[in-house]
């Protein structure tokens, strides 16, 4: 019985506060009197009821003590709606924010492959240390990983941004539709550990050589263009004019390894070439024909440093081995893994720099609007200090009175977390309106996933609670006796001493610098000259892309068909000029390679990586582009054939001449890379593709191999006409007469092209500028709050000095100078934080190099940004300092 | 302040409607009313010493019931108790309670004459 009641004393001990104090002794007491009578009526079931009792009751309390805290809160809120806004706005928009980088961003960048088992062991090939693209390999080369089983559980061989021409069973007079997919081994998906969600995948068991060609589909296909048909398995599908059966439909949400191009289709390797050009030759069993991405999942144990190490050797042997080879005698790694689990393959050097970068941005924004709004308590908890003091004087608990400020910054933050997830979802919509034009269309329906919801309101709690417990210590830290006199403002703190407000104001206003400078950097870095500035008017020059090896042509036809149908457009209408490309013009979308010059001064004949783009006789002359030096591609470069033996034409852009030749002459002059050599026949201005960079280019002539083998955005026709809006139907309607079969895509003016290229930069540019704005903004406001209170404190000090006959400028430049230090201190402090993470940003990150580089070194942003900074800073301490001012010194030293 | 309506704290809680029961009577303590209800309802009903006074907070926060000041004669009076009594809207509220309940009894009775007929 006394151990019982010992335990009954401590949790009456354990009631909260205020009804402690109400019932505290009544319910000690009542539980004394009764013990004795329970003890000998009920025995020890009646002494445990007893204790149950109370234990219940104790945390039933502080629930309905948080309840009348939270109803409190809300009265307070809507009595200053002013505060209530302004804190919800910004808690709003920053959680915002932050959501909406988690879930575009970050899901985007290290999300695991939807629905891939083995997504954690996945690695692929990188290009060496230096180049972060993926290294394709030859068909023989995966065969031999494969034979690595300690290394490997799995080695797959894969194609991806593959096009099909596809029309549907039962719609023989539709026009194809052009779908993206992916050639793989059997063992792809195994390897990824993917199961069909009908159906099968493929099996190197099931799929062998000289099978009906079959296909899988993906989830994404299956919802779009078969209405998610239940008859969808065993349905036969026309791809390329061939014939395929649906074996097996995917999981949700898996768009193929390399998720970023997004793939519909899965056709195996050994399909006939007639269903896939790019499986023409036997690229299978040709030993350097390097077409594919090989798809390894490492060995349980296996970590990537042991396999690269294993597969380095490997590599090296299969080198020295094949003739073709030219026999290096580099002594660095052959190979380097990445790990391929996710969207996008982060290169492993590259992956601290990225998680780093995002996290730093979206600590940035919450801790602005944190520190902002545990200003604005604190500066609201100096006016309530009497208040408080009352309060505190009469016995309540200063736990109490912790607890119910508290409950008024986490009521702030979850309201302001409803309104940055409604803001998130709204930025999302918008962004999804915003996609690049891309080679392979990437699905837009955007999603806010739960995890970022949780994410957003997890983050507005802990803030609510980590940013106004410590302004609530403080403000009731209050000495009694001062604080309920009528002169308490008098005591000064003075703004000598480093207290948590102005620690608080100092890094509010350096970190809003920061913000504000690494977006400036992001924006001026994406934005600079993004207008590209072509020498025609962009909407007389149409482009329209065909790909005819896929509706069936033999691919030694194809050439004699461009002839044909440039042929045909030069002769209708008002037609100026016909040319055409492998690539839309002023794309970024090029592969890189590197080439290295021949002839150069000082013989370093040192690697040089440029993209490569491939373009038509006349293209220069149909863009109104000027050769500085020497001439263009004509008719008969057009048809030469590109097979290693030969000599290709080249041009440059200036970029490109000058990186390989320096300033010397150019013209004649070798260039050569791994199976070819180029000549130097003209040289073009450099010009900024749709991302805003110029880069080195080296434009080769299409030639009958691009014919037959047209790239995945297919042939390019660029027509230059003054037709106006009709030409784009005239072009269709002379196409037509040629072959109605052939299907035309991507149809649209230069103009547009652009437009849409840079729809989704501009968009970017937005979204990072205003989040600079918003931490400039949130800044005014801190400061804007934090002076009033200095003001309001020291209005007896102001009243003496006025009525001692200190004059407004004296009162008012006594007010500023307080604002002044902090904001002096913040920008220094914010200007070096900024140069040193966009130093460690793009040191470690290429991904940023180009914004960041092209950003850090503009001097209006360097100087401008801090000037508004400050600018903006100073108005905000000058508002409310301008009420000092107007303090009657009679009124206010009457008060006493 | 407007009459408030009785009918809005039906059906009461069974303990607080134990409560206003015991307090219909008079002025009470704590320990009395916990008495009271258990001789009342002869042993069958215990309101357990935490809950007791988590009722009697409420109550007093929805005005059913207030501190007594006036103290019972001093022989009687436990000084270190505090009373507690109906208010008015205690009163009523307690009534609509009882004729709710006698409503219930009634519907009760001549449903179980038709069952046992």
């Amino acid at each position: 019985m006394n151990f019982a009641w010992r335990i009954y004393r401590r949790l009456a001990q354990a009631f909260p506060h205020e009804f402690k104090v109400a019932y505290g002794t009544d319910v000690m007491q009542l539980g004394e009197d009764v013990v004795d009578d329970i003890a000998k009526r009920h025995g020890a079931a009646g002494l445990i009821r007893l204790i149950a009792d109370i234990a219940i009751r104790v945390p039933i309390e502080y629930l309905s003590e948080m309840r009348g805290d939270m109803r409190y809160a809300l009265r307070a809120l809507i009595k200053s709606p002013g505060f209530a806004l302004v804190g919800i706005l910004s808690m709003g928009l920053s959680i915002g924010l932050t959501t909406n980088i988690y879930s575009s961003k970050w899901e985007m960048l290290f999300r695991e492959l939807p629905g891939a088992a083995n997504a954690k062991n996945l690695v692929m090939l990188q290009q060496s240390e230096e180049e972060e693209e993926l290294s394709p390999v030859s068909y023989y080369y995966v065969e031999q990983f494969r034979e690595q089983k300690s290394l490997f559980t799995g080695v797959a061989a894969f194609e991806t941004g593959i096009p099909f021409n596809v029309t549907f069973q039962g719609a023989l007079n539709a026009k194809p539709e052009r779908v993206f997919g992916q050639l793989v081994s059997a063992d792809y998906f195994s390897v990824l550990g993917i199961q069909a969600q009908r159906g099968r995948v493929f099996s190197e068991a099931v799929d062998k050589p000289g099978d009906t060609p079959v296909v899988v589909i993906s989830d994404r296909f299956w919802r779009n263009r078969l209405n998610s048909s239940p008859d969808a398995l065993g349905q036969v599908l026309h791809l390329n004019g061939q014939i395929a059966t649906i074996v097996g439909i995917l999981p949700k949400d898996f768009n193929g390894a390399l998720a970023v191009q997004p793939s519909e289709l899965f056709v195996p390797i050994t399909s006939p070439a007639a269903l896939a050009p790019e499986l023409a030759n036997d690229v299978l069993h040709q030993r350097n024909a390097k077409e594919f991405l090989a798809l390894m999942c490492l060995a349980p144990g296996v970590t990537i440093d042991s396999a690269e190490a294993g597969l380095d050797a490997i590599t090296r042997r299969l080198d020295e081995q094949d003739p073709t080879v030219a026999s290096r005698v580099d002594k660095g790694k052959r190979i380097i893994l990445l790990s391929a689990g996710t969207n996008i393959p982060i290169p492993r050097k590259l992956k601290p720099a990225l998680i780093g970068f995002f996290v730093a941005l979206m600590g940035l924004v919450t801790t602005l609007a944190c520190m902002n709004l545990a200003n604005m308590l604190m500066a609201r908890g100096a006016n309530r200090r009497k208040e408080l003091a009352i309060r505190l004087a009469v016995g309540a608990g200063r736990f109490r009175l912790v607890r119910q400020m508290m409950s008024e910054g986490i009521l702030l933050s979850l309201l302001g977390g409803i309104a940055g997830f409604v803001l998130a979802y709204g930025l999302g919509v918008l962004n999804s309106h915003f996609t690049p034009p891309m080679t392979v269309p990437i699905e837009s329906n955007f999603y806010l996933d739960w995890h970022a919801g949780v994410f957003a309101f997890g983050l507005a709690i802990v803030c609510g609670i980590g940013f106004t417990l410590l302004p609530a210590l403080q403000t009731t830290k209050a000495d009694l006796t001062p604080a309920l006199k009528e002169g308490s403002m008098l005591r000064l703190p003075g703004y000598r001493r480093f207290g948590l407000r102005n620690l608080l104001m100092v890094a509010q206003v350096a970190a809003s610098l920061m913000l504000l400078l690494m977006t400036g950097f992001l924006v001026i870095g994406i934005s600079k000259s993004s207008s590209i500035e072509t020498k025609l008017d962009p909407n007389a020059m149409y482009l329209l892309s065909l790909d005819p090896v896929r509706d069936g042509y033999a691919p030694e036809k194809t050439e004699a068909l461009f002839e044909k149908i440039s042929e045909r457009l030069r002769s209708a209408g008002p037609v100026r000029s016909v040319t055409l490309a492998a690539q839309p013009p002023f794309t970024g979308e090029v592969e890189p390679t590197q080439l290295s010059a021949e002839d150069a001064p000082g013989s370093s004949r040192k690697q040089q990586p440029v993209l490569k783009e491939t373009v038509g006789a006349g293209y220069f002359a149909a863009l109104s582009e000027p050769m500085m030096v020497g001439r263009e591609f004509v008719e008969p470069d057009q048809r030469s054939h590109a097979d290693g033996s030969k000599i290709l034409p080249a041009v440059l852009n200036e970029s490109a001449a000058r990186g390989f030749f320096g300033k010397g002459d150019v013209i004649g002059k070798h260039i050569s890379g791994d199976t070819q050599s180029y000549q130097v026949v003209g040289v073009v201005r450099d010009t900024k593709d749709v991302q805003g960079f110029s880069q080195s280019i080296l434009y080769l002539p299409l030639t009958s191999r691009d014919f037959a083998r047209p790239p995945a955005g297919g042939i390019t026709i660029m027509v230059r006409s003054d037709a106006g809006r009709d030409a784009l139907t005239a072009i269709r309607n002379e196409i037509a007469l040629i072959d109605p079969t052939l299907n035309i895509f991507n149809m649209q003016t230069l103009g547009e092209y652009l437009d849409r290229s840079r729809s989704h930069l501009r968009f970017s540019i937005q979204t990072y500028g205003g989040i600079g704005v918003f931490g400039l903004v949130l800044a005014a406001i801190g400061l804007a709050g934090v002076t009033a209170y200095a003001v309001a404190q020291r209005r007896k000090e102001i009243a003496i000095r006025t009525a001692l006959g200190a004059s407004q400028a004296q009162v008012l430049g006594l007010v500023l100078r307080e604002g002044a230090a902090l904001v002096g201190v913040g920008t220094v402090l914010g200007f070096l934080g900024a140069i040193g993470l966009a130093k460690m940003v793009s040191a470690l990150a290429s991904v940023f190099v180009d914004a960041l580089r092209v950003g850090t070194g503009d001097p209006r942003l360097l100087v401008g940004a801090p000037l508004l900074l400050a600018a903006v800073a100073m108005l905000a301490c000058y508002i409310p300092a301008r009420r000092s001012v107007r303090i009657d010194p009679l009124k206010a030293l009457r008060e006493e | 302040m407007t009459e408030t309506n009785p009918q809005k704290f039906l059906p009461l809680k069974s303990q607080w409607f134990q409560v206003l029961l015991s307090l219909a009577g008079g002025e009470q303590h704590g320990y009395g009313i916990m008495q009271e209800v258990l001789n009342r309802t002869t042993g069958k009903v215990r309101l357990w010493p935490a809950t007791l006074y988590g009722s009697i907070k409420r109550l007093i926060e929805a005005e059913l019931i207030e501190e007594s000041d006036e103290r019972p004669a001093p022989e009687f009076d436990d000084a270190r108790r505090r009373y507690y009594r109906l208010t008015p809207l205690g009163r009523r509220v307690l009534g609509a309670e009882c004729d709710r309940l006698q409503e219930l009894v009634r519907t009760i009775r001549m449903k179980q004459g038709m069952v046992t007929e």
